[in-house]
């Protein structure tokens, strides 16, 4: 009796130091786990896992959310102890890294068989680019590309009588229009605020500068260019149009914008679909239009939009898992593209599938005139990455930071800002 | 002087140690090893996806040649002094008025000990709608402007009081626990001899429950030194007074997740665990004067 007591506490033992090794297993039976960061698109997920389930009754995809901050925390966790999820979305800022890294599998070749020109002809090139690793091989199929438009408030325009923002826009009107609204109705004009995508790279791309010169071995924060940008850019602030930095620290440019403080912003299109529903009230008070263009600018002619693009990945050990190939075949075809522009979700990065995500907003009574988005992909520059970006960008926030609370003066700032990415850059190249 | 066991008591031995060993291998593998391996991160050169070097002591070089470092040093000191003693002396209040003859005592007990219930986000939330320098309604009742989140004089107060409400409750019923040990005829006997309340409180009580304040104490203590949920929560990294309320331990997430640098991160971390075991050492010493075990 005895004996089979002490065998059971064994076993139990056993089972319990097993369990802390276990927690790594992968299910193989025909489920296939998705792992996304952004709630608003979790429907056009699931309406692309819907329809991969009917076509394939076999196979089942699970759609995993988690916040932006948490997803790349779990996400390096789960590729250092080889646990990586199925398929998961992969973001420009991170993708040399986790590709140069070996942790990714190369799908150049995923459409071989019944295309092997597929990517060149359905993907333009900022998006493939945005799908590749220094080596220049494909590591994800693009999934969706995006533009950063100007939002602004008719009814304060209306109240200032100032016209609305078009395509003849410039820095200039910018300023004067939120002069005007601000001095009409005491709410804040264009608010400018301590971002990169949707803040200074735009002006700094516009005025012809560069934060990272083309082969990405060097930071631009030392062009005269840029500079100039970026002193126009922060120095916005300083308007009693713009509030500052402080006032952002507590209250977000869109929770401003839609509580009507403040008559313009600059908003990415995978946003406009959440704001329509989220905001009901406002529906037929806003509208969206293309970014004003530099005056005069150093080199171009004064107009550019960040362009950037997310894409699906895998693991590189499932570099021959067929039932994972296939399931990212389909998210890459016309079809799956289709069906993910239809959900309003995001701009399908395919060729020719932007009207689905226009028509997306067909379901609301109000025209919102989101094809300025499109239109800015004539003009569009891709979103700023190197291999050493996650190791740059939260350093280079800090800094623009210290900038705006006044604790160091601009051109030491932005000297500090070129040197740490030149540092980062070097680092990564050992 | 070293005695055999006999049988009986060998085969007794045995089965304790079976019996603990689930404890032993869960602390073995979730709590030694990751702390051997902090230790030998913090001598290492980290890449991404746990790739490390050895460079001895690169890391503290730098870490004790970075302002920053030695600011989220003075930030957590800080906010150690602002929460300890305050925290203790409201939860010792509080923990003798639900001691007192009061209605509705046990309701108050409940009150006070929800805040520790709550989920740290949630009242993170909440606060930070009640400091939000515009609508706020801290700044209402005040009938005053404070950008209490934003102002670097400021925000680590409010993060502070955030900390002391979150606490008391549950520091109130230790201590309460503590008071009720203590024997009714101890104050009958002062009553009889003219003893004054307060005269109680001090030569009755006060001594009576230190060894409870002690524990207390220190765990709160180390408690704050740890800090990093409650400033994660209420002051984000687009808030530029980041820098004035930066703990340690917020450092160390921000180096090791954010900036993927996870030697230098680990070398915050011993340097954080030196400070509470210094902190923890001085106070066993000091304790020696003040708490009284006799009884």
């Amino acid at each position: 009796m005895r004996k089979i007591a002490s065998i059971l506490a064994l076993v139990l033992v056993a089972a319990l130091a097993f369990s802390f090794t276990g927690c790594g297993s992968k299910s193989s039976d025909g489920t296939i786990t998705m792992q996304i960061w952004d709630t608003a698109q979790r429907d056009g997920m699931q309406a692309l896992a819907d329809a991969y389930h009917e076509i394939n009754p076999d196979v089942t995809v699970e759609i995993q959310v988690t916040s932006w901050d948490e997803y790349w925390t779990k996400l390096e966790a789960a590729a250092t102890s080889n646990t990586l999820p199925d398929v998961f979305w992969m973001h420009t800022n991170y993708i040399l890294q986790y590709a140069d890294n070996g942790m990714l599998a190369d799908l150049s070749g995923l459409y071989d068989e019944e295309d092997p020109n597929f990517y060149t002809s359905h993907y333009s090139e900022v998006s493939l680019s945005n799908a590749q690793g220094s080596d220049g091989k494909i590591y994800g199929v693009p999934k969706d590309k995006d533009t950063v438009g100007l939002v602004y408030n008719k009814e304060m325009f209306d109240a200032a009588g100032v016209a609305y923002p078009d395509s003849t826009w410039t820095w200039d009107d910018l300023v004067s229009a939120s002069a005007a609204i601000y001095e009409a109705t005491g709410k804040y004009g264009y608010m400018a605020y301590a971002d990169d995508q949707l803040g200074y790279w735009n002006f700094v791309y516009q005025n012809g500068g560069y934060i990272l010169n083309e082969d990405k071995t060097a930071a631009g924060f030392d062009q005269p260019a840029t500079i100039e940008a970026m002193k126009f850019y922060i120095g916005l602030q300083d308007n009693e149009w713009c509030p500052d930095q402080v006032y952002f620290a507590e209250t977000a440019p869109g929770n401003a914008f839609f509580s009507g403080q403040g008559a313009m912003f600059l908003e990415g299109d995978w946003n406009i679909m959440s704001e329509m529903k989220n905001y009901p009230d406002m529906q037929g008070k806003w509208d969206v239009a293309v970014l004003p263009a530099c005056p005069n600018p150093a080199s171009g002619d004064g107009r550019a939009t960040i362009s950037n693009g997310l894409c699906y990945a895998t693991s590189a050990n499932n570099q021959n898992n067929e039932t994972v190939l296939d399931f990212l075949r389909f998210l890459g075809s016309e079809e799956g593209q289709r069906i993910q522009g239809e959900s309003g979700a995001a701009i399908p990065a395919y060729i020719g599938l932007e009207d689905t995500w226009v028509s997306a907003f067909d379901q609301f009574d109000y025209d919102l005139n989101v094809e300025a988005f499109i239109e800015m992909f004539d003009y569009s520059v891709q979103s700023v990455n190197d291999k050493s970006r996650p190791n740059w960008k939260s350093k280079i926030t800090d800094e623009l930071l210290k900038i705006y609370g006044g604790t160091v003066d601009i051109d030491t700032g932005l000297a500090n800002m070129n040197t740490i990415i030149n540092d980062a850059i070097a680092e990564a190249a050992a | 002087m070293k005695q055999k066991l006999t049988q009986a008591e060998k085969r007794e031995q045995r089965w304790a140690y079976l019996m603990i060993a689930p404890t032993i291998l869960g602390l073995l593998i979730l709590n030694y090893y990751p702390l051997l391996d902090t230790i030998r991160l913090s001598f290492s050169k980290t890449q991404t996806f746990g790739k490390s070097t050895f460079n001895g002591i690169e890391n503290y070089i730098t870490m004790f040649s970075t302002p920053e470092f030695w600011k989220a040093t003075l930030n957590t000191i800080w906010f150690c002094v602002l929460t300890v003693p305050v925290g203790m002396a409201v939860a010792l209040l509080v923990a003798l008025l639900l001691n007192a003859k009061v209605r509705f005592k046990s309701g108050f007990r409940a009150i006070y000990f929800l805040p520790m219930v709550v989920a740290p986000a949630a009242v993170a939330m909440v606060w930070r709608w009640m400091f939000n320098g515009q609508y706020g309604i801290i700044n209402t009742i005040l009938g005053r402007q404070v950008n209490w989140l934003t102002d670097p004089s400021t925000a680590l107060i409010a993060c502070a009081i955030v900390a002391i409400w979150s606490a008391v409750g549950y520091d109130a019923v230790l201590l309460l626990s503590g008071l009720q040990n203590i024997s009714r005829t101890y104050y009958e006997a002062a009553d009889i001899d003219g003893a004054s309340k307060i005269r109680q409180f001090f030569s009755i009580t006060l001594p009576m429950i230190s060894p409870t304040l002690f524990v207390t104490l220190i765990m709160r203590m180390m408690a704050s030194l740890k800090v990093y949920d409650l400033i994660y929560m209420m002051i984000d990294t687009s808030n530029p007074v980041l820098p004035d309320v930066q703990s340690l331990m917020y450092l160390f997430y921000r180096e090791a997740f954010v900036a993927g640098n996870k030697g230098y991160a680990a070398a915050i971390c011993m340097w954080t665990i030196l400070l509470i075991g210094l902190v923890t050492i001085i106070q066993f010493i000091g304790q020696k004067k003040w708490v009284n075990y006799d009884v």
